[in-house]
């Protein structure tokens, strides 16, 4: 390992072009003298863009940095989901920050430099290669989130998503540390080299760490607050990106520990499986009774997190593996697609002097009668809301299918059948955001026309023309996934 | 060829009339009406090429108007529509009844009229797509395409309860169709990573344990559709809070789908289990047909009486299919198809009724056939109807179950068909004096004298009903005919299923197809 080469630089392309944008943004803001900001988005958008670009079309590069991070069809397939995931986030950004007088540099810097660390997560092949790509992801987003910190609960979310993020990395760097101790490396690829009770706690100590990204039960239990407190554009970048992030580090550790056969390996997956249930169960027991929007999409974020690990479960049986990968990958996409678009919606609704009434900021009822006022918000929120649900014809509906198909495969009928039955619950509280939408009178005040910019209405459009068309015609999409399931170790 | 892309067009001309309606003015609901009726009618018209062009010879292919191409190839999953007779005689149901719906909501919408033709639209692709369909995958995007707009129409357009009938409807039949899902996926792997039916069908070979699973996740999800008790508890409320055109469709097309489903998925997919499944699946049957008609007896809202009417008439749709029998499988058909017509019918008068007075309760009603000639004799003809009066469909449909029933090779079965015959009287008995209250007596409310009788468009909306009846009723044939090549290859599958039982347990003694007639055979 000694220098970098060419492959080494070109492989890391995508990354280095939107931390450029990052820097472009923050010098920006040192030069600037009007207040006109309108092209901060764009050019995030356009360095996002570049981004994904950069990253399809470069030739795949293999094992880089001495092995450290790997550029395969997967790798790929993130970088482009979280590239995706940051331009949309940053046009509803845009609008949302604009109507509150908050639009500054920072704000997209910090949001490409988030999404620097998504990417490299989705190369990392070594556990110290993830924490830093975790880090860089989740110090700007800690700063994220406690982006428009007046108030009581902008401040609670952005601390308690500090201190609890905290916690997980250390969590993590301590399993990375026993791993080493245990194998004398810690690149995934040499997990097999060890065995014995240490190594199993090291790494459950790393799966820990990244069950609290990925917002697991039983430790999701930041995600609530922090989903509600942070700004809404924030929460809508947080649900896509450190998802997609966290997912594709996870499945890369998974498929180590099982290709590896490490001692104890068959226990990881029933492991998994059980927060899997107990994910799918309680996020979308939990989202019932919520009465705020923002908190409802908040616990069901992590039920999708449960139908995800049912995905990442189901690839721990080797006749399953390709497709279970790619059904997790396409379920990551249409995710991304539908929650930052239904985030969108949320922000477009909702008030903009957080200060006067915070508890209801949120509120269904802020979504009454919204058919009558907004027909075509109404009508992608709807869009959403099914194919949250897995209503067919949506990406959602696609995602779900592949992944309980994947579960089928695997033969693991017990999480296709809790899976489907949780998601007929979810659809319960899904549709009551239809139901106030379409089926209930505005309230005393509400009846005056939301502005919506240029910025949210094309990211809207962007979202749930996604939504209709990964679910009508799949095709491409899935197939791109199925070629991205084969990992390079 | 030609036939095979006006399937398509027949499967598709309502979506595209919704499409287009998002284009044209909320503002303008007369373009809106006249665009939904246009479009449906347009859609009948198109749907008539399909029946005259169908072969309904034993010869002919079992699917017709077929078109297949791949629609996500690396999913096995294609765009495969077709249809034999009983998907015929279904789709033309929903062609003919659509534009009458249309029709009848006229002037009972007056809110948001371009929401609710664009819901009715939908509404009609989503069902000619699952009678056509023949991919599993297909099938289901479909079928669940259902729920959304019928969700919309209960819940938007329906009376006082509406949000929690429309819920209700929709919990129940989206828990019971993801359990299909699943079963649909599970079925895809094991017949080696394909949905299409035809290849299904052919291909799958499961273990009898896990064929008994799979009937079950389907038939749930069917018999909540149907309503087959105890699954019916959605119904009632359902058809009460929602709007006229909401309950002619419920009952004229969607609870077809749930019998449709047994008889083109449940039934020839399974066959061993549907044979394991048989009496329990007729017992439940029967129960519905008197347990639906005794609550008839104590309805004092009109919608929920014909509601509860529903699940004893389907009942014997469910009865005609389980005896597996030429007759009763023919008749169950014919009466999926009399159903439609005479309930559709039904709810349409008691809906014009409804906008008259504006309530369904009995009570408020009486005498009124002196206000109202023309509704009263057209309510008393297609009551004749539902009660299978000799002269009318209703009576060829459970002639032919009831007859079918006895004669079938199953155990108890002339219990099943008794039991079930006193539905027929009961029937007689609840809708009589359904007429009698609403209908003759003293003129007593006084609200009830000024009732106005059919105006021109509902002579239009009632009149095709009302004939379609008739004719069912005095020839039958050519409404017959089409289903009965798909009733023999049905009977012919469980025939040979009945030779492979047989080949492994020696001296099993058949269970599908007819009993000599003669009761002393029968000891």
């Amino acid at each position: 390992m000694t220098g970098l080469s060419p492959t080494d630089l070109a492989a890391m392309l995508p990354i280095a072009i939107l931390v450029a944008g990052a820097l472009v943004l923050l010098m920006s803001e040192v030069f600037l003298t009007s207040g006109r900001r309108g092209f901060m988005a764009g050019i995030t958008v356009a360095a996002a863009a570049l981004a994904g670009l950069a990253a399809l079309l470069a030739p795949p590069a293999g094992r880089v940095f001495g092995g450290q991070a790997v550029v395969d069809g997967f790798s790929v397939f993130v970088t482009v989901t979280v590239c995706g995931g940051l331009a949309l986030s940053a046009l509803v950004g845009a609008q949302w920050l604009h109507a509150r007088d908050a639009e500054r540099g920072e704000f997209y810097a910090l949001a490409l430099f988030a999404a620097a660390g998504m990417s490299l997560l989705g190369s990392a092949a070594d556990l110290l290669m993830t924490f830093i790509a975790i880090e860089v992801m989740s110090l700007a987003t800690y700063a994220l989130a406690a982006y428009m910190r007046r108030g009581r609960k902008p401040a609670e979310a952005a601390f308690k998503y500090f201190v609890l993020g905290a916690f997980s990395s250390a969590l993590l760097l301590y399993g990375t540390a026993l791993v080493y101790g245990v194998t004398g490396s810690t690149l995934f690829s040499d997990f097999a080299r060890g065995s014995g009770a240490l190594l199993v706690i090291g790494l459950g100590l790393v799966g820990a760490g990244l069950a609290f990204k990925i917002a697991a039960v039983p430790f999701h239990l930041w995600t609530p607050d922090v989903y509600e407190g942070a700004p809404t554009p924030v929460t809508a970048f947080m649900a896509a990106g450190v998802k997609t992030a966290g997912f594709a580090v996870l499945v890369r550790v998974l498929m180590a520990v099982w290709g590896g056969a490490v001692m104890g390996s068959a226990r990881f997956g029933a492991v998994a499986a059980a927060l899997a249930v107990l994910t799918m169960l309680f996020g979308n027991l939990l989202a019932v009774p919520q009465r705020s929007v923002k908190r409802m999409l908040a616990y069901s974020s992590i039920a999708h997190a449960g139908y995800l690990l049912v995905g990442v479960v189901s690839a721990g049986a080797a006749g399953a593996r390709e497709s279970a990968l790619s059904s997790v990958l396409f379920y990551l996409a249409a995710y991304t697609a539908t929650v930052i678009g239904a985030f969108a919606v949320v922000g477009a609704v909702e008030r903009t002097d957080v200060r006067a009434e915070p508890a209801d900021a949120w509120d269904l009822s802020r979504l009454a009668g919204l058919a009558r006022r907004r027909p075509g918000l109404a009508f992608v929120m709807a869009v959403f809301m099914l194919s949250l649900a897995g209503i067919p014809p949506t990406a959602g509906f696609v995602g779900k299918f592949l992944i309980f198909k994947a579960a089928i495969n695997a033969q693991a009928y017990g999480l296709a059948i809790i899976g489907v039955l949780t998601s007929a619950l979810g659809a319960y509280y899904y549709l009551r955001v239809v139901v106030y939408m379409y089926m209930r009178a505005p309230e005393a005040g509400e009846e005056g026309a939301l502005a919506l910019g240029p910025a949210l209405s094309v990211a809207l459009a962007a979202s749930a023309v996604a939504v209709v068309v990964l679910g009508i015609g799949p095709g491409p999409i899935a197939d791109l996934a199925r070629a991205a399931s084969m990992l390079t170790q | 060829m030609a036939q095979a892309n006006l399937l398509s067009i027949v499967v598709f001309l309502p979506l595209i009339g919704a499409i287009a309606a998002a284009f044209f003015p909320a503002a303008e609901p007369k373009q809106h009406k006249a665009l939904a009726l246009v479009v449906t009618l347009a859609t009948f018209g198109a749907s008539l090429g399909l029946w005259f062009g169908f072969d309904a010879s034993p010869g002919a292919p079992e699917f017709q108007a077929v078109v297949h191409v791949p629609w996500i190839p690396a999913l096995g999953v294609s765009y495969h529509v077709g249809l034999d007779g009983v998907a015929l005689l279904l789709v033309m149901l929903t062609t003919a009844l659509t534009p009458i719906v249309v029709l009848s909501a006229w002037n009972a919408v007056q809110e948001r009229v371009k929401e609710f033709m664009i819901a009715i639209l939908v509404l009609e692709t989503a069902m000619i797509g699952s009678f056509a369909a023949l991919d599993l995958i297909l099938f289901y995007v479909f079928w669940e395409g259902v729920l959304i707009p019928m969700y919309l129409l209960i819940g938007i357009w329906g009376s006082e309860n509406r949000l929690y009938a429309t819920v209700k409807f929709f919990i129940y039949t989206f828990v019971a169709s993801v359990l299909m899902l699943v079963a649909i996926i599970y079925v895809g792997a094991k017949a080696g990573g394909t949905f299409d039916y035809v290849q299904v069908r052919q291909a799958l070979e499961v273990s009898a344990s896990a064929q008994r699973w799979l009937f079950l996740a389907f038939a749930v999800a069917f018999a909540v559709k149907v309503p087959m008790f105890p699954l019916h508890t959605w119904l009632p409320d359902a058809h009460t809070e929602a709007p006229t055109a909401g309950s002619v469709i419920l009952a004229g097309v969607l609870l077809k789908m749930g019998t449709f489903g047994f008889f083109r998925y449940a039934l020839p997919l399974f066959p061993e289990a549907a044979l394991h499944y048989r009496p329990a699946v007729a017992a439940l049957a029967v129960i519905g047909i008197v347990y639906g008609a005794l609550m008839c007896l104590v309805q004092k809202d009109m919608k929920r009486l014909v509601a509860y009417s529903s699940v004893s008439h389907m009942g014997f749709v469910m009865l005609g299919l389980m005896a597996l029998t030429a007759e009763g499988l023919t008749g169950g058909v014919y009466q999926m198809l009399n159903h439609g017509v005479s309930t559709g019918a039904l709810f349409l008068m008691v809906g014009m009724l409804y906008e008259r007075r504006h309530t369904r309760l009995i009570a408020e009603y009486g005498g009124v056939a002196r206000q109202v000639p023309w509704i009263a004799t057209a309510f008393v003809i297609v009551t004749l109807s539902s009660i299978g009066l000799p002269g009318t469909n209703g009576f060829v449909g459970e002639f032919l179950i009831l007859s079918g029933t006895w004669l079938a090779r199953l155990a108890s079965a002339p219990w099943f068909s008794a039991v079930g015959a006193t539905g027929v009287i009961l029937g007689a008995v609840y809708m009589l004096l359904l007429v009698e209250r609403v209908f003759f007596g003293a003129l007593s409310n006084e609200k009830n004298r000024t009732l106005l009788d059919l105006s021109l468009r509902e002579w239009v909306v009632i009149t095709p009903l009302v004939a379609l009846i008739a004719v069912m009723g005095f020839f039958p044939q050519p409404f017959l005919d089409p289903a009965r090549p798909a009733v023999d290859r049905l009977l012919g599958r469980f025939a040979a299923v009945e030779h492979r039982l047989e080949e492994r347990d020696p001296g099993r003694p058949p269970t599908t197809g007819t009993q000599p007639p003669a009761l002393a055979g029968r000891e």
